[in-house]
């Protein structure tokens, strides 16, 4: 069965006083995924997702979310509707209290969670009068996230929700979105550059760079594809020509050769003997590796 | 909600304007006979000049308490304090990305519905702050003794509200074009000067801005500024659609 868009955007390009942030970039996240959106700072992942919320309007292309038209007035109402979102700066009413803040937010949604509203005020110990500008760092996350994930939302956007924690309290913030996810049917699009906590928790990654997608799919179909062809020669390695398409990195270094290859490592053996390697190793990558390879790719 | 969100963002200029003005006007009211007693005792200083005629103008209008009130209070402390308030009320930081503006943005209204909410509760207090104070002189009137009638205060404080909102438009209309609360106020607040000292240069009577906002028409002749009224109307629409097209196309 074809996969549901949830997301879906072609083409997308944008542009901020001559500096391409976006320069046609296609996604797609399916229905029911945790979609890591992976990057550098500046390729584009805050434009991005400030596209799919109607917060900024792409000079072309098109955004679609629940199929709704993102780049419309109205229908980007109704996306908002049926969206959570954090954003990276944890944008929030600071002179209000946690209390306020979240009747208030509660009173625009008609599908508002009133028991996970419990659930998570006494989960991350949120102090209820409190103002917003009182709190911490990593309360002031957890107030976002929680006011994000009891929406009723169908799908959550959050944009580096992990940035400026230590690692425990990123930990239990990832950990409140699996439980979460495992408990609701809902979709996650995620931005990050921080590759373990993408790896932890998602299932699936686009890679942008330059405002463009250079990777997409599911983790473990890229992990099961994506491997590393090492050829060592006797001498200095050749220069080497290789036809196979899906070669995605060559790198010489004196004897060896390293291929980073994003599919159909076989084929790419079989081409590679061809040279007459002393060696030729195949060996898993790692995320890391992916996400490296990838944007260096770009950059080269 | 959104209601709540604007009010919480404008209460306190809102408090302060309110309580600016209704200690201003019940000074005015109890100023009124020590005022009256200190033109008869002080001889007439013979300045020459624009300054000497308006000071001449301002006592021979001191001769009857509604002379006093009108230039006193809707000419100078309403006009003047008042429209530093209705600018301050048009800055609208609720657009500014140091205040939760990705949050605003991120929820479930239109930026029309957004900006509607914020300026209908911009101009509400602004409305409270043109008439509560207003009404506190013909209530405190009979306690020196004078009389001031109702319906004149509610006509000046209807002229000022027309006016000011002009001015309340356009610090909305330039807070949509910079993040900074600063220079919509400066830029509205220069305005407003330039506008206020072109009235006076210029002494075209009841049609400049301060004329048609301290009501000079009905307090002279008895007849309403509407042509001054109407533009000031046809103007604030004008800007607040400005705003609106401004807000609808920026990008956050």
């Amino acid at each position: 069965m074809a996969e549901e868009w949830i997301v879906e955007a072609n083409g997308l390009r944008k542009t901020y006083d001559g500096f391409e942030a976006l320069g046609g970039l296609d996604l797609q996240v399916p229905r029911g995924s945790i979609c890591g959106f992976l990057g550098r700072n500046g390729a584009g992942k805050t434009t991005t997702i400030k596209i799919l919320l109607g917060m900024t309007a792409p000079a072309s292309g098109s955004a679609r979310v629940f199929g709704l038209d993102a780049t419309q007035a109205q229908p980007s109402v109704e996306i908002r509707r049926r969206t959570g979102f954090v954003s990276e700066d944890k944008d929030l009413y600071d002179s209000m209290t946690v209390a306020e803040i979240t009747r208030f937010t509660a009173s625009f949604y008609p599908r508002w969670r009133r028991d996970l509203q419990e659930k998570y005020l006494r989960r991350f110990e949120l102090p209820q009068e409190r103002r917003v500008k009182a709190l911490s760092r990593g309360m002031r996350t957890k107030l976002a996230l929680m006011l994000a994930l009891c929406r009723g939302a169908e799908l959550l956007i959050l944009d580096e929700p992990t940035s400026g924690l230590d690692p425990a309290m990123a930990e239990e913030v990832l950990q409140a979105l699996v439980g979460h996810v495992a408990r609701e049917e809902m979709t996650i699009f995620f931005s990050s550059h921080q590759l373990t906590e993408v790896d932890q928790i998602g299932d699936r990654i686009v890679i942008i760079d330059r405002g463009r997608a250079v990777v997409t799919g599911a983790l473990d179909d890229l992990r099961e594809s994506f491997r590393r062809v090492q050829l060592v020669f006797d001498g200095a390695a050749p220069a080497a020509e290789f036809r196979a398409a899906n070669i995605t990195r060559v790198q010489r270094n004196g004897r060896v050769i390293s291929l980073l290859v994003s599919a159909n490592a076989d084929a790419v053996v079989d081409e590679a003997r061809a040279w007459n390697p002393a060696s030729i190793e195949v060996t898993p990558v790692t995320l890391k590796e992916i996400f490296l390879e990838s944007i260096r790719m770009e950059g080269d | 909600m959104l209601w709540y969100k604007s009010w919480l963002e404008t209460r306190w200029r809102f408090f302060i304007g309110l309580g600016l003005l209704i200690c201003s006007a019940m000074g005015g009211v109890f100023t009124y006979p020590h005022f009256m007693k200190l033109m008869a005792s002080v001889p007439m200083p013979n300045l020459p000049g624009r300054i000497g005629e308006r000071i001449h103008e301002a006592v021979a209008l001191a001769h009857t308490y509604r002379g006093f009130v009108w230039s006193q209070w809707w000419r100078q402390n309403l006009a003047q304090t008042g429209t530093l308030f209705a600018i301050l009320l048009g800055i609208a930081s609720l657009f500014s990305p140091s205040r939760g503006a990705l949050f605003t943005l991120s929820l479930p209204a239109s930026r029309k519905r957004l900006m509607g909410t914020r300026a209908m509760t911009g101009l509400g207090e602004l409305f409270v702050i043109a008439i509560i104070p207003s009404l506190l002189i013909p209530l405190l009137a009979p306690a020196i003794g004078e009389r001031y009638n109702a319906g004149d205060a509610l006509v000046h404080a209807a002229c000022f509200f027309v006016v000011a909102t002009t001015f309340f438009c356009l610090a909305l209309l330039l807070s949509t074009v910079f993040s900074d609360p600063w220079r919509p106020l400066l830029i509205t607040l220069g305005i407003a000067i330039v506008i206020g000292i072109a009235d006076q240069i210029l002494e075209v009577p009841f049609v400049g801005v301060f004329r048609v906002m301290s009501g000079e028409s009905w307090f002279r002749s008895g007849r309403l500024p509407w042509l001054g009224l109407a533009g000031s109307i046809a103007a604030s629409a004008f800007i607040y659609y400005g705003a609106l097209v401004n807000l609808t196309r920026r990008d956050f």
